[in-house]
């Protein structure tokens, strides 16, 4: 009288029970192992134990094909990944962040399990952040109509977060292919789960998404793990839409080796998580009902105590990093332009404007390559093509399956073009990440991670991304649509950072974007889509390669440099100055913040010995710093006055016109600020 | 009536006393009480009015002790058989799945060709799920002991008489 199961205590074949029992006798020895390795001072200084995880995390491996899926495992997934195929050697090399670690070479945080070459991926330690990567590799997936599902797995107390919503949003709305694993042991480190929210059984927080079943289990226990997770992804590879797999399990030890559950657990109940012990319940079943001796259980936890040693072993004698690799990986190659190496040219066509400049670009490029997507906030509705309508016409020659609207969700439009760079190297992606430059905030979770994601897998991912932002003011637009967020971005490694003046320079850099590797965030002065001082004829075939700056104007009094809005005020303040002061002044365009054409800079500051930087942005905390700072040390000895810098005081921009107009810079400004350096 | 078996965990402290107020409430010599965490088949099914105790685990489990029992249950043929339940819960902090463990066996022993004996009212609980309901009636006897262990003994007679007319 069995119900129709797959998986059984009493018809499992024995040879996958027997799997099953040195997976997860394998998985707890290193398990209970790893806290030695702190002890000893060798590493594994975050372990966060999945102890009272084992069904679950058996199932969810075993689950995974790796032929056709990708999984998105979290910090506590050990077992998750050894059932998945890594070895104990690799869980090792991992926990003891050893240069042979296959996630990272021991870049990444320890108990971080991940083997990108088997889509096994190198995820982010912040709690739920990559369940929106999941949905973008599985967009991928229905895009290139390849079979699979993306499993992403994760706390309960993950869904506190606002981006798992919007992943799971995003899945049910596309229908995509994942399988979201709650592994659900009632706490947030300490916060027990009534303070994260008021579902017990937190997976029905979604029980009003459409297109999205949910499943619930004992994840406690191997079979009904086993059936639900096989139940749940022959679901979504039969309907195609995205389901959750709520697992109840009990974590027997403290979150992580930081933390001590005593401090907020009583005896009694670390006792019965203790006699929930899944390992202890699968061992007694193989026993009760006769499927295995007592003596062939010890032969098996005899060979795993081998296996473990020998991983330890091994993992001794691993190398470790090099110190000098700190730099490899920080950022993934550039395209190199071969016809304009240094981003010039003398082309004498029709003036165009910014925003053609940016439209033509980018249905030149949609047709060079075929693996290339758009989408953001106010992509494609019949006319409208963008938020500034720069994309008009691109859905209509190239379809919504490559250009499309995404909700108005800053963190999911990126975490998803993360995801569906993970699908293909060949795929570039450009999106607006946000109405205006300064409503991205909601996404820095997603580009911080992304910032990152290269070096931490020791190259084996790059993210190829163009975010494209409108920014800049000067258009009465105030908070949130007329501030400019380079001074934030810069900070982070990883990423490059351009802002083009004029037509030419936003198409070349543009095309050079699109065709590199990694992540560009591409800053667009919206007040000059449209201007005719900013326009310029442009090659069809232009490319501004990066980091390398443009002098707009020679001189030999003093320098400015400076990029985006003020440049064109520069140029005008320097007319200005040779007219009336007669003074030769040098602008200098640097189009790209991050990398920086060091060379320009300096060589200008040692021609002129007067440097003026010229920016937008407010001056404390401004990107012109870093420019001040690296002439001071650099160039000291050929300055005859402290470098000056022009921007915003340090106020948020106003909406009024005449609060904009005091607060923003102009070319008056610069022009008084270059006579008091002139006359230092 | 023939003999019966109260089948509980004899580790468990509340469902033990519960246990011990259904034996006190019929006369002792009707009764066997019989340890869940040894419970082969064989003695489950050599008797034909069974009642058993399932507490409910964590959101809404059965114990262990149960739960590895189920795969010998569900080989069984229990038609004849008729099983009173009765379930331990706590309607306030567990009230997604008040008694879950209570509903989780009865569906068994129904699949199983058992007959499930001993429903009462849900009247007097407030909880927002539970998986032992079956309309406006619980699939067996629910405790709350956190809640609502002053009525555990009328509830408990009051069970034991309908039992008393229910089983073979």
């Amino acid at each position: 009288m069995i119900k129709e199961r797959r998986y059984h205590i009493k018809t499992t074949d024995k040879e996958i029970l027997k799997k099953w029992y040195g997976l997860m006798t394998l998985g707890r020895a290193l398990d209970d192992r790893a806290p030695n390795y702190l002890k000893q001072a060798i590493g594994w200084s975050y372990h966060a134990p999945y102890a009272g995880h084992d069904g679950i995390q058996l199932a969810i491996g075993q689950t995974f094909d790796k032929d056709h899926d990708h999984l998105f495992p979290y910090y506590r997934d050990m077992l998750t990944t050894l059932s998945a195929g890594l070895t104990a050697n690799e869980i090792v090399l991992n926990g003891i962040s050893k240069a042979t670690d296959v996630a990272g070479g021991g870049r990444h945080m320890s108990n971080h399990f991940a083997k990108p070459e088997w889509n096994i991926h190198n995820s982010s330690s912040c709690t739920g952040n990559h369940p929106l990567q999941g949905v973008g590799t599985a967009r991928a997936f229905k895009r290139y109509g390849v079979k699979g599902v993306v499993i992403t797995s994760q706390g309960e107390s993950s869904v506190s977060e606002g981006y798992v919503y919007e992943a799971i949003n995003g899945a049910s709305n596309e229908k995509l292919p994942v399988l979201f694993v709650f592994q659900d042991n009632g706490y947030g480190i300490s916060v027990p789960k009534k303070d994260q929210t008021a579902n017990r059984k937190v997976a029905n927080n979604f029980s009003g998404f459409k297109n999205l079943k949910i499943f619930h289990c004992n994840g406690k226990d191997v079979f009904d793990s086993m059936n639900t997770m096989a139940e749940a992804k022959e679901y979504i590879e039969k309907n195609g839409t995205p389901a959750i797999v709520h697992a109840n399990c009990v974590r027997i030890h403290s979150h992580s080796n930081s933390d001590r559950h005593e401090l907020y657990r009583d005896d009694y109940e670390m006792n019965y998580v203790l006699a929930y012990d899944p390992l202890a319940k699968y061992r007694r079943l193989l026993i009760r009902y006769k499927r295995f001796t007592e003596e062939e259980l010890l032969e098996i936890e005899s060979q795993t105590k081998e296996i473990v040693k020998e991983a330890h072993k091994h993992g001794m004698a691993a190398p470790d990093p090099d110190p000098n690799s700190i730099y490899d990986f920080v950022i993934p190659e550039a395209y190199v332009s071969e016809k304009y190496p240094e981003g010039l040219h003398d082309f004498k066509g029709e003036p165009k404007k910014l925003i053609e400049g940016l439209n033509e670009t980018l249905k030149a490029e949609f047709r060079h390559n075929p693996d290339t997507f758009i989408w953001g906030q106010d992509m494609a509705n019949k006319e409208k093509g963008g938020i500034f309508n720069v994309s008009k016409g691109l859905q209509q020659e190239f379809g919504p399956e490559r250009v499309f609207n995404a909700p108005i969700a800053e963190d999911f439009i990126l975490g998803t073009a993360n995801g569906m760079s993970r699908f293909s190297q060949k795929i570039r992606i450009v999106v607006e990440g946000a109405e205006f430059a300064d409503y991205f905030w909601p996404a820095m979770e997603q580009l911080v991670d992304t910032s990152h994601d290269y070096w931490r897998s020791n190259g084996q991912f790059s993210p190829n991304i163009t975010v494209r932002l409108a920014s800049g003011g000067y258009i009465g637009g105030g908070l949130y649509h007329s501030q400019t967020i380079e001074g934030t971005l810069t900070t982070f490694p990883g990423i490059r950072v351009v802002y083009p003046s004029y037509a030419d320079d936003a198409a070349g850099l543009l095309r050079t974007s699109m065709r590199s590797k990694g992540v560009t965030l591409f800053l667009e002065p919206k007040a000059l889509y449209n201007s005719p001082k900013a326009a310029a004829p442009i090659p069809d075939d232009f490319e501004v390669p990066f980091g390398k700056a443009k002098v707009r104007k020679t001189g030999s009094d003093l320098s400015m440099i400076t990029y985006g809005n003020t440049t064109h005020m520069c140029v005008e303040a320097a007319e200005k100055l040779e007219k009336e002061q007669g003074l030769s002044v040098e602008v200098i365009d640097l189009r790209s913040l991050s990398p920086l054409d060091e060379e320009a800079i300096l060589a200008t500051a040692k021609k002129t010995g007067k440097v003026l930087v010229v920016h937008e942005d407010k001056v404390f905390g401004g990107f012109g710093g870093e420019i001040a700072a690296l002439v001071t040390e650099k160039a000291f000895e050929y300055l005859d006055a402290p470098v000056k810098r022009v921007g915003s005081p340090y106020t948020p921009v106003g909406f009024n016109r005449i609060l904009e107009k005091a607060i923003l810079p102009n070319t008056d400004r610069i022009v008084a600020a270059a006579i008091d350096l002139i006359n230092y | 009536m023939k003999k019966i078996a109260i089948i509980y965990s004899f580790n468990t402290v509340k469902t033990s006393k519960i246990a011990e107020k259904i034996k006190d409430a019929f006369s002792s010599e009707d009764v066997d009480m019989v340890n869940a965490e040894n419970i082969t088949p064989e003695v489950f099914a050599s008797y034909n009015n069974l009642i058993l105790g399932v507490p409910t685990w964590f959101d809404g489990e059965l114990p262990n002790y149960w739960d590895e029992f189920i795969p010998d249950l569900e080989d069984l043929d229990l038609k004849g058989k008729k099983i009173a339940i009765f379930g331990l819960g706590d309607q306030v902090n567990y009230g997604e799945n008040f008694v879950d463990g209570l509903g989780i066996m009865a569906t068994i022993i129904e699949e199983c060709g058992g007959t499930v004996v001993g429903y009462t009212s849900t009247e007097g609980y407030r909880f927002e799920a539970s998986q032992a309901q079956r309309r406006n009636q619980f699939a067996g006897l629910a405790i709350d002991y956190e809640n609502q262990g002053t009525k555990n003994k009328e509830r408990v007679a009051a069970w034991v008489e309908q039992l008393r007319k229910e089983f073979n």
